[in-house]
């Protein structure tokens, strides 16, 4: 290529460049700050004020046990081999064992905490496991066309009465459904989720994969309220525990 | 086996299965290496308390009746749950003369899971709810 053709790419490319970014600030210019009153529409939406923590331990006493998945053929019959390996040791411990942390649905039944804090236009959730985060819009936009895939997914919220409902989708492949059960790009995660009691939030949960799961598969969890701030958690601060990548457990006691 | 044996087998079967059940699918890891079907009683003294994620750690010297004592290393819960339960960094002191029920570790190491502690003033401290303690059991509801 002639020199003096290249040094012409070579400025459009940059004018290009250039041109890209000013519109992604003026874009972020655009976007209006939130109003007074969009501020003050939060006031009439649920109290969820304090943390959440899952009734992991069954105090409020109203667990049944969980349902079944129904697998499609080809995942039922992946779902038998791993089970037939955990007989020989294999599969009893996952990667959350080496802090990589479980992403949706898992991320939501964790022995900790979670709260809810509302802006216009979203609602974000701290999770106390792992130290994550998840954001729910709630600015009545979509879901993009073709999701770049991530643990929490891409999630849009709206409010039914009290009950906020959420619908997720984009999710990595690095995710499980449940133990020995991935899932596919067509993964949907709904959550209906609201405060029952004083003390209690229920969220329930249905996940919908035409290609693992035979049906949509709901369960409900409960989560008991505590006056609280979520908590630091750095899970590599101190870990001892492994997993290795047949899923065989460690622990180290030297240190 | 007498009946109060029998009773007394029954009675850990039901305890390992209600905390088996207790504890969350899903947590940070299994406790797979970790035998929740036998619980043991050891005596010693607190080495070193870590107040750490992902879990807290022990080191514990046992007393090992007679011959020198044995370094144990004990998983427990997390910080995060253990101080809205009634923990603090300051709950185990180096020094302090403990009594310790322990699920051993599978692979016969000296060490395993802290199901609870006993302190030389006679305190319990549990490291999971503890439906047989209900002054434990209150304090894990009230998540004091």
């Amino acid at each position: 290529m002639p020199r003096g053709k290249s040094n012409v790419n070579f400025r459009i490319a940059i004018a290009v460049a250039v041109l890209g970014v000013t519109a992604g600030l003026a874009g972020a210019e655009a976007a209006q700050p939130a109003s007074a009153a969009q501020w003050s529409k939060l006031a009439s939406l649920p109290d969820w004020t304090g943390i959440w923590e899952v009734d992991w331990a069954n105090k409020r006493g109203i667990r049944t046990p969980r349902p079944q998945m129904k697998l499609t053929p080809k995942y039922q019959k992946q779902l038998d081999e791993y089970r037939a390996a955990q007989k020989v040791g294999e599969n009893v411990q996952g990667e959350a064992a080496n802090c990589v942390p479980p992403g949706l649905p898992g991320i939501m039944t964790q022995p900790y905490p979670v709260e809810f804090l509302y802006q216009p236009g979203k609602i974000v959730m701290l999770i106390e496991a792992y130290m994550q985060f998840r954001t729910v819009h709630t600015d009545g936009r979509k879901h993009p066309e073709d999701p770049d895939p991530t643990y929490m997914g891409h999630s849009i919220g709206h409010w039914e009465g009290d009950t906020l409902v959420i619908d997720s989708v984009g999710f990595t492949d690095s995710t499980k459904i449940a133990g020995g059960v991935p899932h596919s790009d067509q993964l949907r995660i709904v959550e209906r989720i609201k405060r029952v009691s004083p003390d209690w939030m229920e969220i329930q949960t249905t996940l919908i994969d035409p290609v693992v799961l035979a049906e949509p598969f709901t369960t409900t969890s409960s989560y008991r309220h505590l006056t609280d701030d979520i908590k630091e958690y750095i899970c590599l601060e101190n870990n001892r525990d492994g997993a290795d990548e047949k899923g065989r457990p460690s622990l180290n006691l030297e240190k | 086996m007498n009946a109060f044996n029998n009773r007394a087998a029954l009675a850990i079967a039901a305890l390992a299965g209600s905390i088996a059940l207790s504890l969350p699918a899903a947590a940070h890891h299994s406790t797979a290496m970790f035998d929740f079907s036998k619980t043991v009683e050891v005596k010693g003294t607190i080495k070193e308390f870590q107040w750490t994620n992902p879990h807290t750690w022990t080191k514990v010297d046992v007393e090992g009746g007679g011959s020198a004592a044995v370094e144990y290393g004990l998983e427990g819960m997390s910080p995060n749950y253990l101080s809205r339960n009634g923990w603090s960094k300051r709950t185990l002191k180096t020094g302090d003369k403990v009594v310790l029920q322990v699920h051993p570790l599978k692979d016969g190491r000296p060490g395993g899971f802290m199901v609870s502690v006993k302190l030389a003033d006679g305190t319990m401290l549990y490291n999971l709810p503890h439906r047989d303690d209900p002054a434990a059991a209150a304090a894990a509801v009230q998540g004091r």
